[in-house]
């Protein structure tokens, strides 16, 4: 094993998980993703055989060149040859996928979200069945390595289904405001500092530890008949079985396309005449953090770069009326803290929001556009996030904070207000005394134009994969009955 | 105000009709407007209401358990008016249903249908309302006039900033006078009427006192109890398979049409005599409990919940539980595990196949996976409900009831900035 940057205290067995899971490759700023349906999955197998060595994993020091991950859904691993009877292992999320009707539902993705207009993963496109993560430190690293992948992946039965390109614009997404700031922090990394609101047990992100119920979560396991050659480990469970999910996680991917002319405008026009202060104020109002980061919990009035991307605050005590950051602002739902029952303010409250934390991998693309000239006549370009997660019960953890925090217009105790950010037409209450003001049918920001489950496999599950000698399976339906 | 009842009748279906009644199940839930189907918002009170079919199953000891069809209603007292409504109002859309149940009255008129709900009309053993005493017309009043009220400020608030609070309060107090189907609202909601209150008043009083003077008793059973429980528990047999795809598929596809979903989950209760008497106790507790302490607007935490009941069916030796609640069926199973856990497991852990709990309330329902399995397996689709308010949280119920209870009486200006929080 590789000297490792960040030492596991825990157990966890760094060597075998991909990078992705400790670390968002934020020294690679050039990223792409590329999507794949398996045509020969004799020729596939042996491409995942080429590639599990060069698979970037979280023991590899990060000041590496570039980085590759690789990640593939139920349908991809029906098709890879997997047995019927492990791939019923997965969890019904999994092997459902993201577009069905309900999770439509549940996840917004109605009307021109709607999953028949997916750019992939939804009923239109090919199926979705792997994805290469790739990243590099520059673009110049980045495009032969792409090349080169393109090129195996060709010659190893795959075609390309998609190429995700990223742009890099620093730390701050399209609309503006410095992202990725809270996130949760795995339990017994040495050297992760720890917090009380954004430390987790291994579990909540990484398959085959416990998690906050001191339980494993869902995961694929196969018999042991189906691993003669021992490849994987053995069930921490002790099932007899051998673990296909351990050190891997499951990760959502999410096309989020902004337009960011409509942002700004829509705050523009609620601003008045007030002028550009005001716009930003409503504007940090929708999102609960200014442009530098900086929390409205700690920085009510304006813009303080001193608080950039300072995440070590509570909602409940400094702010239980949502004066400073609205309840229904996008990060004061997407992360609640100590706001929510039981016993706001208390520890409790926090246990129980890190039932439903996410560890966010996303990366933007398209042009960066200054507010200016967003407000000015736009550019036309097509930009937004391809968000990622990773965590390891999509029900109660991307699927709960989507559907219930995120999207219910009745979050906190609200009536009309789903996050005003990713939701069309709701309602946005920005209390002040005397009396809140209200904006109500609020227009589009984003649309979704993609989405698909994935199984982000241990290094050893990913040699798995490689070695099955089966036949492949059908792969149109993987939920049985 | 009236205080609330729930109701729940339970009917045989007659052998061989059981496609038909689906069939017509089926056609009440899809019916456009699903007034004539559904009539429960012609009728007075009716918060709550359901129609779906309960499967047949087998108790432990191989005694089969007959399928049905059942009615729950929540609604306002008293429970005559809404039986008589019920044969009277509904008696097209019942009909239609309860055709196909055994003994129903064919052609059946109103004498025919009221004495067939009547036969078969079951209590419930424990019964849980949001707010006790907080009848339909007040919540549809206390919405109609937030709604009002929104609207109000959002067309004068330019005129308001300012002001103090008081002030806005005052303002806001005058335009709801100049509203003539608001300006009840200006007094406070009436409590339920006295012959309830004293009822209910010496049932708090009177069960506590009976338990004191049954304290020898209590404690001299109380090691045998103990020692029968854990001899139980650990003869116990959790379910462990995971909850059926199609089963899952079914249920999700019914759930999260709007924000508010039905509830249902129905097994057999555990073997013997024991497991019979601690189910009886418990749910005899948890009656007291709903009735006395969790009575308004949290059940332990969990304020998700309109309306909850549990019944026996079978002699015992089965029991349904039924609730309305808010949000998802995930975040629901979360307030289970995370809130009341110890109350979940105390009853349910009764049932067969519950995950393990140890002394009755550890255990159980922590464990995350096999709870929400065992839920989902004994989760029955409901295929025809009702709401009378759908675009409501309890949450927003509640919040709704305290901004009108700030309309009258005097406040200072701190209480009155806090009460414009509200909106």
């Amino acid at each position: 094993m590789a000297a490792a940057a960040v030492t596991s205290t825990s157990g966890l067995e760094l060597d075998d998980m991909q990078g992705l899971v400790l670390r968002g490759y934020r020294r690679q700023r050039a990223a792409c993703f590329l999507l794949y349906t398996v045509d020969e999955p004799v020729a596939a197998r042996a491409f995942l055989t080429e590639m599990t060595p060069r698979l970037t994993t979280a023991a590899t020091p990060p000041a590496a060149d570039t980085a590759l991950n690789l990640a593939v859904t139920v349908p991809g691993l029906v098709r890879l040859g997997l047995p019927a009877r492990a791939v019923a292992t997965c969890p019904l999320e999994l092997r459902e996928g993201m577009a069905t009707p309900h999770r439509s539902r549940i996840l917004g993705d109605l009307g021109e979200n709607a999953p028949e207009q997916w750019r992939f993963g939804g009923p239109s496109t090919p199926p979705v069945h792997l994805m290469l993560l790739a990243y590099a430190t520059d673009e110049v690293r980045l495009a032969p390595l792409i090349d080169e992948l393109a090129a195996a992946a060709a010659s190893g039965g795959a075609s390309e289904l998609a190429r995700l390109e990223t742009t890099d614009i620093g730390q701050a997404e399209h609309f503006g405001f410095h992202d990725g700031i809270s996130q949760p922090r795995l339990e017994g990394l040495a050297g992760a500092r720890h917090d009380e609101n954004d430390t987790v047990r291994a579990g909540e992100l990484v398959l085959g530890y416990p998690d906050e119920y001191g339980l494993y979560a869902t995961r694929p396991l196969v018999e042991a008949r189906d691993d003669p050659a021992r490849l994987l480990p053995d069930d921490v469970e002790a099932s007899g079985r051998h673990d296909l999910g351990r050190n891997g996680s499951y990760l959502v991917l999410r096309q989020l396309e902004q337009d960011v002319p409509a942002f700004w405008r829509y705050a523009d026009a609620a601003a008045g005449d007030d002028g550009a202060d005001r716009r930003t104020e409503v504007a940090a109002k929708l999102v609960g953090r200014w442009p530098s980061g900086a929390p409205l919990v700690l920085a009510a009035e304006r813009d303080d770069p001193a608080l950039e991307d300072r995440n070590d605050f509570r909602y409940h005590a400094a702010d239980e009326a949502g004066l400073r950051c609205p309840i229904g602002a996008h990060i004061r739902r997407a992360n609640p803290r100590d706001s929510l029952d039981p016993n706001p303010g208390s520890s409790a409250s926090i246990a129980v929001s890190k039932h439903h934390r996410l560890l966010r991998r996303g990366r933007s693309y398209g042009p960066r556009i200054t507010v200016d000239r967003a407000l000015e006549r736009g550019d036309g370009a097509a930009r937004g996030l391809y968000f990622m997660c990773l965590n390891t019960n999509l029900p109660r953890q991307f699927e709960f904070v989507h559907q219930t925090w995120a999207l219910s217009p009745k979050f906190a105790g609200l009536y009309d207000e789903p996050d005003p950010i990713l939701t069309v037409g709701g309602s946005f209450s920005i209390p002040a005394r005397p009396v809140r003001r209200r904006f109500t049918n609020l227009p589009r920001f984003v649309t979704v134009l993609g989405g698909a489950y994935f199984l982000l496999p241990g290094i050893r599950a990913v040699r798995y994969l490689g070695s099955m000698g089966g036949e492949p399976g059908n792969s149109s339906s993987p939920v049985g009955s | 105000m009236p205080y609330q009842e729930a109701l729940t009748v339970l009917a045989p279906i007659r052998p061989g009709a059981e496609e038909r009644l689906r069939e017509a199940l089926a056609a009440a839930a899809a019916a456009d407007p699903p007034d004539a189907a559904m009539p429960f918002g012609r009728m007075t009170g009716v918060h709550f209401a359901r129609l779906f079919v309960l499967d047949a199953d087998a108790a432990p000891d191989g005694t089969p358990l007959a399928e049905r069809l059942v009615l729950m209603s929540d609604v306002d007292a008293p429970l005559d008016r809404h039986l008589s409504e019920l044969a009277e109002e509904g008696a097209a859309a019942l009909d239609r249903v309860l055709r196909h149940c055994e003994g129903y009255p064919d052609p059946a008129d109103f004498d025919g249908r009221l004495a067939y709900l009547r036969r078969h009309a079951v209590a419930s053993a424990a019964a849980y309302v949001n707010t006790v005493g907080r009848g339909l017309d007040q919540i549809l009043l206390e919405q109609r006039l937030r709604d009002a009220v929104e609207a109000y400020l959002d067309r004068c608030r330019d005129e308001l900033v300012g002001s103090d609070a008081l002030t806005v309060r005052e303002q806001i107090r005058r335009f709801v006078a100049a509203n003539e189907a608001l300006r009840p609202a200006l007094e406070p909601a009436q409590p339920p009427d006295l012959a309830f209150r004293v009822r209910e008043a010496a049932h708090m009083v009177l069960v506590p006192a009976v338990l004191i003077l049954l304290t020898p008793v209590l404690i001299a059973a109380l090691p045998v109890g103990a020692v029968l429980l854990r001899l139980h528990e650990r003869r116990d047999v959790p379910d462990e398979r995971p909850a059926d795809d199609a089963h899952v598929a079914l249920l999700a596809s019914m759930e999260d049409h709007s924000i508010q979903n039905p509830f249902v989950a129905a097994g057999p209760l555990k073997p013997g005599p024991f497991r019979r008497l601690l189910t009886t106790s418990v749910l005899w507790i948890a009656s007291y409990a709903v009735r006395h302490v969790f009575n308004h607007a949290d059940l332990a935490g969990v304020k998700t919940i309109h309306f909850a009941r549990w019944v026996f069916l079978d002699g015992k030796r089965r029991v349904v539980f039924a609730s309305n609640y808010d949000g998802s069926v995930e975040s629901y199973m979360d307030d289970f595990i995370d809130k009341v856990w110890w109350g979940l497991n105390a009853v349910f852990s009764n049932g067969v196949g519950y995950p393990r709990t140890r002394w009755l309330f550890f255990g159980g329902a922590r464990d995350e996976r096999a709870f929400k399995n065992i839920l989902r397996t004994r989760q029955a689709p409901v295929q025809a409900w009702y709401t009378a308010y759908p675009d409501l949280t309890a949450r927003n119920v509640e919040n709704n009831a305290r901004f009108r209870g700030g309309l009258s009486g005097t406040m200072s200006e701190q209480e009155a900035e806090a009460w414009l929080q509200r909106l």
